[in-house]
């Protein structure tokens, strides 16, 4: 079935705290079963996003970058699985990552999903990170947010949780 | 390997290719233990301790143990690896036969009962279903088709093209239900919903005895999705050294 262009929802975040803000905002609306694909270059934010969404579904455990050790599962109000593919060659390694990753019962968030797209169940929302200025670690972040398959039914829900953050984006794309 | 008639017949079998792993001894045709875990997936911690368990329910030593029957699929990657494994590392340490047997016969297998056209149908995620049909056969259910994966969309068209008289079994008819029910198939409940040991013991036995049975190194997990591909980390000029 061809996808609809999915809609897109731009934010602005002014900082690491930002980002953990508005991934928390947007948590309210995870639900069991969920997955959310992360892509963005190195030190984009990614892991940061990760973070204010799990310690918003009650995760409590520091979370980390699962970059070496590719997966990591933590216990919450709604359990959650970080995977990053990083490290991988081939799409069908990202099932050696484990089968809690895209289980019906925890929220999955990808780092690099979108190397793995061909792998990932076709309802999902995609997160683009991407620095306003390359040069500059410190550059605010302009998140693209996109929703493909059952997520556009929450693309409104998103954009009320998140319009704090809706802002003009630098990035013609 | 020749046996003789009287000889002791245990099967070790081992089912782990699902969110519900599954284990069980069967001497001859009789289930003589089993254990299963409920749903969520742990089966590395499982399988071992649900092997002893089984073993002493018996009354019976790992020396007993004449062939080992596993799950080989389709179904969850990690779950399908670790029994094969698991098989594969006590059948060769004891010079076993194995016999590896989908999951989706597995299903069958329970529904052979039934006398008419059975669906089984697991979740596969991502939206998608592994599936194969079966009609009762002398000797139990033969499989009319080569096993799919697609999602419940294809599933219920061929279930329509089939005249829609067919019971669907396993978690995916479950989880797309009201798209089957539509084609015109029944659905079974939730009970018979994962491929399990014990059934898989009583299906593999047959097979000891008529020695149709593998070395342990040959065994396979079924993958029935499209071809592998790289991920074109290269092309994406991101990393690995690529210009950024
Ligand atoms: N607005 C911002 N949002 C997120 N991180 C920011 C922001 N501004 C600066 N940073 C810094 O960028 C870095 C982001 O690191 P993080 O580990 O989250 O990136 P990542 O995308 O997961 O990278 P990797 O690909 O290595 O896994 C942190 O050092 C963080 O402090
Ligand atoms: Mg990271």
């Amino acid at each position: 079935m061809p996808e609809d262009r999915p809609a897109r929802i731009t934010l602005r975040s002014g900082g690491p705290d930002d980002t953990r803000a508005l991934a928390a905002a947007l948590a309210s609306l995870l639900r069991p079963g969920d997955v959310v694909s992360l892509s963005g270059e190195l030190g984009a934010g990614k892991t940061c996003f990760v973070q204010g969404a799990a310690q918003a579904l009650g995760v409590t455990e520091r979370v980390t970058s699962p970059t070496f050790m590719l997966v990591k599962s933590y216990a919450g109000d709604l359990p959650v699985v970080h995977g990053d593919v990083y490290r991988l060659d081939r799409v069908r390694d990202v099932e050696d990552l484990g089968d809690e990753l895209l289980a019906a019962d925890v929220v999955t968030f990808l780092e690099w999903g979108d190397a793995v797209r061909s792998f990932l169940p076709p309802d999902r929302l995609e997160v683009e990170l991407l620095l306003d200025d390359p040069e500059d670690i410190d550059a605010d972040r302009v998140l693209h947010l996109e929703v493909h398959g059952t997520w556009a039914a929450r693309a409104a829900d998103l954009a009320t949780a998140l319009a704090p953050w809706v802002g003009p984006t630098a990035h013609a794309c | 390997m020749g046996r003789t008639d009287g000889a002791r017949v245990l099967i070790l079998a081992i089912e782990s290719s699902t969110p519900r792993s599954s284990v069980a001894l069967a001497e001859r045709d009789v289930v003589v233990a089993s254990a299963s875990l409920g749903v969520p997936q742990r089966h590395g911690e499982f399988l071992g301790p649900a092997l002893q368990f089984c073993l002493e329910q018996a009354g019976a030593s790992v020396g007993d143990v004449t062939g080992v029957a596993v799950g080989v699929g389709p179904g969850l990657f990690t779950g399908l690896r670790v029994g094969i494994a698991t098989a594969q590392t006590f059948a060769a340490a004891r010079s076993l036969p194995v016999v590896g047997l989908s999951g989706l016969d597995v299903l069958a297998f329970r529904s052979r009962h039934v006398g008419r056209l059975v669906c089984t149908a697991l979740d596969a995620r991502r939206r998608e279903l592994f599936w194969a049909f079966y009609r009762q056969a002398p000797g139990g259910m033969q499989q009319v088709a080569e096993p799919q994966v697609g999602d419940a969309g294809e599933l219920a068209a061929e279930i329509a093209a089939q005249g829609g008289d067919c019971l669907v079994v396993g978690d995916g008819g479950l989880r797309y239900g009201d798209e089957l029910a539509a084609a015109g198939a029944d659905l079974a409940g939730p009970a018979d919903a994962w491929p399990d040991a014990a059934d898989l013991a009583q299906l593999a036995v047959p097979r000891f005895l008529r020695e149709e049975t593998h070395e342990p190194q040959s065994l396979q997990p079924i993958y029935l999705r499209r071809a592998d591909a790289r991920i074109g980390w290269q092309e994406r000029g991101r990393m690995h050294g690529g210009a950024g």
